[in-house]
This record gives structure tokens, C-alpha cells and sequence, in this order.
């Protein structure tokens, strides 16, 4: 494609969105006048970086079950834990108020089990007990969607076994540990007919018969007959299943998945716009969790200088949360608009 | 103190004591021509800026690497026709990203919700 001023006129409208499906659980979108690297990070961004909430430490005061206690930590380290507004909770490691953990920084549940009966004891995902000590009332909270409210299997207990033991949930992403992913998968599509041919199929005779055509090829038009190679031809179209694991909602995932690559945007821009004054010392006091910058109060480290009206108004605007509608984002309409006069140059 | 060789997945996103989150460094080889490095990304926020560099029309080149797979570390090379310098061209394309994240927030709100009010009954239950 030409660099023509008419590409950035139409740049300049931003990427769109059609929703084509969704429920409690998933969402299935098209994202339209991106490039692939916008979408691929987008998508990217989801997998791995918005944060939520999933036990992090067991303390093992009885277990008489067969299961050693690393493999129940294990387990329950995996059962999604509701993370909605997990904005109020801070990164453990970041926390001002505690040296290890608090109420602030996490979630404590506690599991007491103990099989009396002759029969096999399932333990539930329900049998949790959440501390009412928590950043707000959601967060912590096993994610039960199974219509007889019982939540994933822990552990099975026989007769006089038991199971004794306090978890600390706390917040973190799916890089450090997949089992801080918000979603079990993201479906990532484009190009359904390969006109682009970016995926060699593998055939036996003939790959259009043995490749069956995705649900997204009545979407686009199928290639003509004798059609040339298109060159410059890029990809335009997205299709993203997004697929939830229940601790929080889809359009929640996708709003914190945006606000994260803001905020690494925003990092950036930061550092090179006040960059070389003061040094690293200066700038920072120590390693950090990604958005805590964003978390309002918890921005009082020296992290801000010269960047602190933009990141103020954010820090009102993003406490609230993923819930708003409208134009507010977290960096509220136009963030860079009125740098001019205040602030950082 | 246990002495372990299993990597900190937290060095992964987790800025060291003196690091900073990117920085500039003159390549001298070409004419108006900078390498950015990026501490604690990856090519999640690499190519997003790399491909976005390149619609502006003052770009003569951009493109990263990343140096080691082990190391969470990219550098983007961005060479510039002269008008802009490197950085100011890597600010403007920051900014121009976070504005066009901000549509998709909106976008994304808007259609949501809406797809809220219509299908509310029979598709938002469990």
C-alpha cells in the first residue's frame, strides 16, 4: 500500500468492533481497520496480562488425604477465583501496608474437611470459606457455575481422613503462572478463504475438499475463479472467541487487556519524555508490578514525575473500573491532547 | 536460602532496581537513525509499535529484535527520513496507539452494550 494521506484518514477512525456472539462466558468479536500486529496484541494481551485473582500460598495444618500437600496446593491454585475489580486489590510484592501479605493485598480462605461417613467424601470448591477481610465483596470468591453450586473437585476424603489447611489468594498474571489466566482460550482467526495463503494446508489430494471451510468463510467473499495473487494485500478482518474462565466477565477481560497495553504505552512514553533526568535512581525505587502506577493510591512512589497529571486523571478514571460506558477510558478522552501546558514536555 | 536454577517468572514483567522501561541509543551507522531498548517487553508490545511506526510516512525504517529468547528484552531500530527524529516519531506512534486502544475500549463498550439491551434475555444468562 502507498503512504497516501488517504491510509491515515482512514487510520484516524480507529479500530471497530461487531460483536457476533456473547453470554456470561464468552464473546465472540471481529475487529476491523487494525493491522495484524494490533489484533495479535490484543489477543496476546488477554492470554497474558490482565491480572487476576488465584491461591498463591497454602499453609497445610492437616492433611491425613492420600493427595501429598504440594499436589492439593496445586489444585487449588487452579480453581478461578471471581477477580472482579481486581483493581482494588494491589500486587502483593508492591503492597505499602504489609511485608508479606494483608487485607489489602489479598484474599484468605480456609478449607476444613473432614470424611465421617462410610462413604467417599468429595471435597468442593464451595467448601472454601472466604475471609470477609478482602478488598471488596467479590473478589476471592470461587467461581461455582455448575447447576448444583459445588464448584470444582479438590480432593476425595475416606473414612477419618481430613483436610485442614489456609490458602492466600493473591493477584498476579498469567505470565508469572498460567494459573492467573482469565480465559481458557482465545480463538484468533483472520482470512478464512487463505487468499493470503499465510497457512500452507497440508493435503493429501486437494486441500479445498479436505479442509472444511471455517464458520467465518460465508463472512467474506470466497476468491474468484483465476484471480491474481493479490500482493498487497494485508489482512483486515479478526475474529476473536473469547473464552472466559468465570472470574471475569468477557467484556471485562478485553476492556483490562486494553487498559494494559495503555498503560505499557504509557510507561514508555514516560521514560523517554522526562527520560535522563534524575537517573534510574530517581525514577525508580525498586522493581514493580506492571499497572501499579494505575492504582490511584498506591502510585505515591516516585514513579510519577513530570507525568503526573496524565496518569492523575487516570488513576480517578480507572479505579472505577471496567463497568463504565461511554467515552471514558482510563485515560480519559484525550489524554495527550492537553499536554501543552502541563506538565511533562 | 535456597539456591535454585528455575527461572523467576517475574523477571518477566518485573522492571530491575536500576532499569528503566526503554531507552535510546544513537546508531551511528546510518543517518537519523535510533535503537530503542525495551526492558521486561515482549514482542507483544514490539510489534504492535513496529508495525504501527512504519504507516508513518517520515519512517525509512523500523523493525526489533529480541537479542536472547531468555531475556525479556527487545530493541527497535527506527530510521527516519529527517524531518522527525527517531523519538519523537516512536512518541507520536505511542500516542497515536493509545488513542486508537481508547476507540477500541469505546468501540467495544458501545457494542457490548448494546448487544446488552437486545439479546439480554436469552443470551447474558449461564
Amino acid at each position: 500500500m502507498d503512504y497516501d494521506p488517504m491510509a491515515m484518514d482512514t487510520e484516524a477512525e480507529g479500530p471497530s468492533v461487531k460483536i457476533s456472539d456473547a453470554s456470561a462466558h464468552h464473546v465472540n468479536f471481529e475487529l476491523s481497520s487494525v493491522d495484524l500486529a494490533f489484533a495479535n496484541t490484543i489477543r496476546r494481551v488477554i492470554m497474558a496480562e490482565v491480572p487476576t485473582m488465584a491461591i498463591d500460598l497454602v499453609e497445610v495444618e492437616a492433611n491425613t488425604s492420600v493427595l501429598a500437600d504440594e499436589f492439593i496446593s496445586h489444585r487449588l491454585g487452579l480453581i478461578p477465583l471471581n477477580s472482579k475489580n481486581v483493581d482494588d486489590v494491589a500486587y502483593s510484592r508492591d503492597c505499602d501496608q504489609c511485608d508479606n501479605y494483608c487485607e489489602q493485598c489479598s484474599v484468605t480462605l480456609t478449607l476444613h474437611a473432614r470424611c465421617t461417613g462410610d462413604e467417599i467424601m468429595k471435597v468442593y470448591a464451595r467448601d472454601l470459606v472466604v475471609d470477609s477481610q478482602r478488598p471488596n465483596n467479590w473478589v476471592g470468591n470461587p467461581v461455582i457455575t455448575d447447576p448444583d453450586g459445588l464448584g470444582t473437585v479438590i480432593a476425595k476424603l475416606r473414612k477419618g481422613q481430613e483436610l485442614r489447611l489456609k490458602c492466600i489468594a493473591k493477584k498476579g498474571i498469567a505470565k508469572e503462572h498460567a494459573k492467573w489466566a482469565p480465559v481458557s482460550a482465545v480463538g484468533f482467526e483472520y482470512d478464512p478463504h487463505n487468499k493470503l495463503k499465510h497457512i500452507d494446508l497440508w493435503f493429501e489430494k486437494d486441500a479445498a475438499e479436505e479442509w472444511p471451510p471455517s464458520k467465518y468463510a460465508s463472512w467474506e467473499d470466497p476468491p474468484q475463479e483465476g484471480e491474481a495473487f493479490d500482493y498487497d494485500a494485508v489482512p483486515e478482518k479478526f475474529y476473536f472467541e473469547v473464552e472466559s474462565v468465570g472470574n471475569l466477565d468477557p467484556d471485562a477481560i478485553i476492556q483490562q487487556g486494553i487498559k494494559v497495553v495503555q498503560e505499557k504505552l504509557a510507561a514508555v512514553i514516560k521514560d523517554l519524555t522526562d527520560g535522563g533526568s534524575g537517573g534510574a535512581a530517581a525514577d525508580f525505587d525498586g522493581p514493580r508490578s506492571p499497572d501499579m502506577n494505575m492504582n490511584g493510591g498506591a502510585a505515591a512512589s516516585g514513579w510519577d514525575q513530570g507525568y503526573t497529571t496524565p496518569f492523575g486523571t487516570a488513576a480517578a478514571g480507572g479505579s472505577s473500573g471496567w463497568g463504565q460506558t461511554g467515552a471514558a477510558t482510563p485515560y480519559g478522552a484525550t489524554p495527550y491532547g492537553q499536554n501543552g501546558s502541563n506538565g511533562w514536555n | 536460602m535456597i539456591i535454585t536454577d528455575e527461572e523467576q517468572r517475574f523477571e518477566l514483567f518485573l522492571l530491575g532496581d536500576d532499569e528503566k522501561k526503554c531507552f535510546e541509543t544513537a546508531d551511528t551507522r546510518t543517518p537519523n537513525s535510533s535503537v530503542f531498548t525495551f526492558n521486561k517487553e515482549d514482542h507483544t508490545l514490539a510489534n504492535m509499535l513496529r508495525a504501527h511506526l512504519l504507516k508513518d510516512p517520515h519512517i525509512i525504517f523500523s523493525g526489533y529484535k529480541v537479542p536472547h529468547p531468555l531475556f525479556a528484552k527487545f530493541e527497535l531500530r527506527i530510521q527516519t527520513d529527517g524531518e522527525v527524529t527517531p523519538k519523537e516519531a516512536l512518541l507520536n506512534c505511542c500516542k497515536s496507539l493509545v488513542t486508537d486502544l481508547a476507540i477500541l475500549s469505546r468501540e467495544f463498550t458501545k457494542e457490548y452494550e448494546l448487544r446488552k439491551m437486545v439479546g439480554g434475555d436469552s443470551s447474558g444468562e449461564k
